[in-house]
């Protein structure tokens, strides 16, 4: 089908504005997933309402223990149900100071723990700054409603249905339907740009004393102090996991031609002939 | 009791010194790492002041939110025969110094500082670790003893050195803030919490309480109280001991 001539055709796909905010908040949300992990690791408990400290009723808790043992033990406990995570899940790691939980990455030797949060803070001023300026760039180039807001037709179930059962068995578009985001596609988009990463922004501002200071209310929006640090730390997450299939769908549909799309603006599709 | 200081006579010399966006003054911030850290900081420090333009005040809580164990972090007692002697004396010989670019420096009793005017305020601790505890303060507004003392017009900053020796380094522990946040009506140095004496691990006779800071700004055991132009000469140079040894961020912002 491909062999004789190669029949293709080349779209504009995403213009300067979209690869400019689609590689700096790469970056930003990598920095901001590292050190927000690192500065969890410290107190790895999460907790509802305005006050929480170790041993006050978290509802999640990460630990990690030698017990007995010589071999460290990890835990997670959500609710009352207590998992036992050695060899899956965290690690502990002797800091010098004592035993350190580690959930995920441990920071390179020579980290200086105090400057984490400062980095929190620097790459949080990129993302704040350039999330607003890009929801409100989708909006006023019409891109929003030309390629994230799905149509119609998308929302239908059966077309629904049949993009589900695309996705499970890993089929790559083509032709003509590789041309357009499909609607799960377009919802996650969507879900991403205009509600986890504004909920992260604003979690994390509801969190200071001093923008609830001159906010009043912006951390009883999320239910308190500790609540809006739990509603931080599961978005994250949330982010973290759409990262996780967005790159996987990547080298489903094609790598090369994705990061050339997000690079150049320039992507590849199949030409469909008229039968 | 609970009663606001007019913060007037100290504004009044600090807007006319043009102190109200100095930064921290930094001296080995030459990396670019380092630089981009810096820039960040400034940037979180003069957006924080713009939105503290009219002075807000930080939330207070009902006195039955307060938290049933508030932990103490940092130093627990403090290691040495100065601090033992001070406490088998009940305080009653300390004194709390205020010099540096100050007209008067001062040395005032315990006693002397809980008959200043007082304010009592049950307000929210927060961690950079995570944890946040509730908690009542009662205390002399810093704003009134800066005034009693008068800041000279190159006065940008207030350094507080405290009477905990850090065992990692061997430093005593010290903070700082710039005049703002010094003379916030909810800046306090408290010498009472949650309607007691101050405890001995939350720093008592007397700590400091910056409610538009997070936790480590909050230095506990203040024994002096320095009025400076520039933090360079003191310590590191980055304005507190975590600032220093763990180059934690010097305006914390919160």
């Amino acid at each position: 089908m491909m062999g004789r001539s190669r029949d293709v055709q080349v779209d504009y796909r995403h213009p300067l504005p979209v690869r400019l905010w689609h590689w700096t908040n790469a970056a930003a949300i990598g920095v901001l997933l590292f050190t927000g992990l690192l500065i969890f690791d410290i107190h790895p408990h999460l907790y509802w309402g305005e006050a929480g400290q170790e041993g006050q009723g978290a509802f999640i808790s990460f630990s990690g223990d030698h017990f007995e043992d010589k071999v460290p033990r990890t835990g997670l406990r959500i609710g009352s149900h207590r998992w036992n995570t050695t060899g899956r899940l965290g690690v502990l790691s002797d800091s010098g100071f004592g035993d350190q939980y580690l959930l995920l990455a441990p920071a390179p030797d020579d980290w200086q723990y105090g400057a984490t949060r400062g980095w929190h803070f620097a790459f949080a001023w990129l993302l704040a700054f350039s999330l607003p300026l890009y929801a409100l760039y989708l909006f006023w180039s019409r891109r929003l409603s030309s390629t994230l807001l799905p149509t119609r037709a998308q929302l239908r179930g059966r077309s629904l249905l049949r993009e589900i059962s695309e996705h499970l068995r890993l089929h790559r578009a083509r032709g003509e339907a590789a041309r357009r985001y499909n609607a799960l596609q377009k919802l996650t988009y969507l879900l991403v740009i205009y509600g986890l990463m504004p909920v992260m922004v604003l979690s994390g501002l509801a969190m200071s004393n001093t923008m609830n200071a001159v906010w009043p209310g912006l951390a009883e929006l999320f239910g308190g102090h500790q609540s809006a640090r739990s509603v931080h730390f599961m978005t994250a997450m949330l982010l973290a996991l759409f990262i996780l299939v967005h790159v996987f769908q990547v080298f489903v549909a094609g790598f090369g031609n994705l990061m050339r799309s997000m690079i150049t603006g320039r992507f590849v599709s199949e030409r469909e002939r008229a039968r | 009791m609970t009663r606001i200081i007019s913060r007037r006579g100290v504004l009044g010399g600090l807007a006319a010194s043009g102190a109200l966006l100095s930064g921290c003054s930094r001296v080995d911030e030459k990396t670019p790492f380092r630089q981009i850290l810096g820039l960040s900081d400034a940037f979180t420090l003069r957006a924080q002041r713009v939105l503290l333009a009219n002075r807000p005040l930080v939330r207070e809580y009902s006195l039955s939110q307060l938290s049933a164990t508030f932990p103490v972090n940092g130093t627990n007692l403090p290691p040495g025969d100065l601090y033992k002697r001070l406490l088998d004396a009940e305080f009653r010989s300390w004194q709390l110094k205020v010099h540096g670019l100050v007209n008067r420096p001062l040395s005032l009793s315990l006693h002397q500082l809980q008959d200043m005017p007082s304010r009592t305020q049950v307000t929210m601790h927060s961690c950079d670790e995570g944890w946040s505890a509730i908690g009542q303060w009662t205390g002399v507004p810093l704003g009134h003893v800066l005034s009693l003392a008068g800041l000279r017009p190159e006065a940008r900053y207030v350094v507080f050195h405290c009477l905990d020796k850090i065992s990692m380094d061997g430093n005593y522990y010290y903070e700082s803030l710039d005049l703002l946040d010094a003379v916030h009506p909810q800046t306090l140095l408290a010498y009472g919490m949650n309607g007691k004496p101050l405890p001995i691990g939350h720093g008592a006779p007397l700590r400091l309480r910056v409610e538009l800071q997070i936790g480590y700004k909050n230095a506990k055991f203040v024994d002096r109280i320095e009025v400076v132009d520039s933090l360079g000469s003191i310590g590191k140079g980055r304005g507190g001991w975590w600032e220093d040894f763990d180059r934690a961020v010097w305006y914390a912002g919160q």
